[in-house]
């Protein structure tokens, strides 16, 4: 099986010191860019975390809208005979710029930030950033087993439980 | 499916895949009217001017922790036109459940078979099959006049014989139903690998 078709079927596990690695490195890039946010996500759409000024942004549809857009490039790429996707995505606003990045096969950087901030100055800092989370995220792991510890028929049980209360059945 | 240990998130991806108009964007934002706000992200829709999905919809379902964990189901639809084939591979990266929504007016059962076996060959360059995927099929829109029977339906696209539901999506008949059991199929289906 080819590796996105591995990585496809099975779980994208991410510990907790991975996480708080993530966290601290953009932390960094939002400080030295200025930005008024970064966000991390999954290329499957699934928002990672977020730091930054801006309140109420509804994470899971920018992650969402995020890495779509941003499949949605690699199959151009793809189209166009490029051996990998493009690199970074950049949209030009009135107010607000956003850059957008992959870091490595799996993950996602967004930096949003005001017009008057030089993208020279936030393209050198992402791939300072893209190149340190690179390193972190090699151990991130595709791992069934992982999920073996709380999978089991007492979860899907209070699962339901769970979904006819909430769904109101 | 992702899981972030650091926040006991686990997070999963169920998409809708069917046709054009049979009905899947309406599935979504039924569930996304029914549910509490706290529980639920906006609902995303991607649109033509002709009110048509040209990309996909989303919204976030989150329910409350289970054994420590959050869990977090992302919904998502795809355009059902023929000629948005790109578009439905890239909203199918990474799926861990499908729901079918099939159209069951009579004059519609062709469109429903081509889009059956578009996403099966879809699965298949991802490695999977219906045969073994977790999916559910809803035969919507049972209140209009000239459906195609049960029976016919089940016979023509349900050769698996997974669960299949009579569905109105508009007014909500069977929609949670569905959401459920395929929540649920996902969950057997990671029970048994593990």
């Amino acid at each position: 099986m080819d590796p996105a078709k591995e990585q496809n079927s099975q779980a994208l596990v991410l510990s907790e010191d991975i996480y708080n690695g993530i966290t601290e490195l953009i932390q960094d890039l939002s400080a030295s860019t200025g930005a008024k946010s970064v966000v991390f996500c999954e290329s499957n759409g699934y928002a990672v975390t977020q730091v930054g000024t801006i309140k109420g942004l509804d994470l899971p549809a920018i992650a969402s809208l995020a890495a779509n857009n941003f499949s949605a490039t690699a199959r151009m790429a793809d189209m166009l005979g490029e051996k990998s996707s493009f690199k970074y995505l950049y949209h030009e606003g009135d107010n607000i710029n956003l850059y957008i990045s992959n870091v490595g096969f799996d993950f996602i950087l967004l930096v949003i930030f005001e017009v008057d901030v030089a993208l020279g100055m936030v393209r050198i800092y992402t791939k300072k950033t893209i190149n340190a989370l690179a390193g972190l995220l090699q151990s991130a792991s595709h791992k069934d087993a992982q999920a073996k510890q709380f999978l089991d028929a007492e979860f899907k049980n209070l699962l339901s439980e769970e979904l006819n209360r909430s769904l109101n059945f | 499916m992702f899981i972030n240990r650091a926040l006991q998130e686990i997070s999963f991806k169920i998409v809708y895949y069917g046709p054009g108009l049979s009905g899947k964007t309406t599935n979504l934002e039924y569930i996304h009217r029914h549910l509490a706000p706290s529980m639920r992200s906006d609902l995303v829709t991607l649109n033509t001017r002709e009110e048509r999905t040209l990309y996909f919809d989303f919204m976030q379902l989150e329910l409350g922790r289970i054994k420590g964990q959050k869990p977090r189901f992302n919904l998502y639809t795809v355009p059902g036109q023929v000629y948005y084939r790109f578009s439905r591979k890239i909203i199918l990266k990474g799926v861990d459940g499908l729901v079918f929504v099939a159209d069951s007016q009579r004059s519609r059962m062709g469109e429903n078979l081509d889009s059956l076996l578009d996403l099966e060959r879809n699965l298949i360059e991802m490695g999977f099959s219906l045969e073994t995927f977790p999916w559910v099929i809803q035969y919507n829109k049972r209140d209009l006049r000239d459906v195609e029977t049960i029976e016919t339906m089940q016979a023509k696209l349900n050769f698996f014989g997974t669960a299949h539901f009579e569905a109105v999506a508009p007014n909500g008949t069977e929609v949670l139903s569905t959401l459920k059991t395929i929540i649920t199929n996902v969950i057997t289906k990671l029970e048994l690998v593990a």
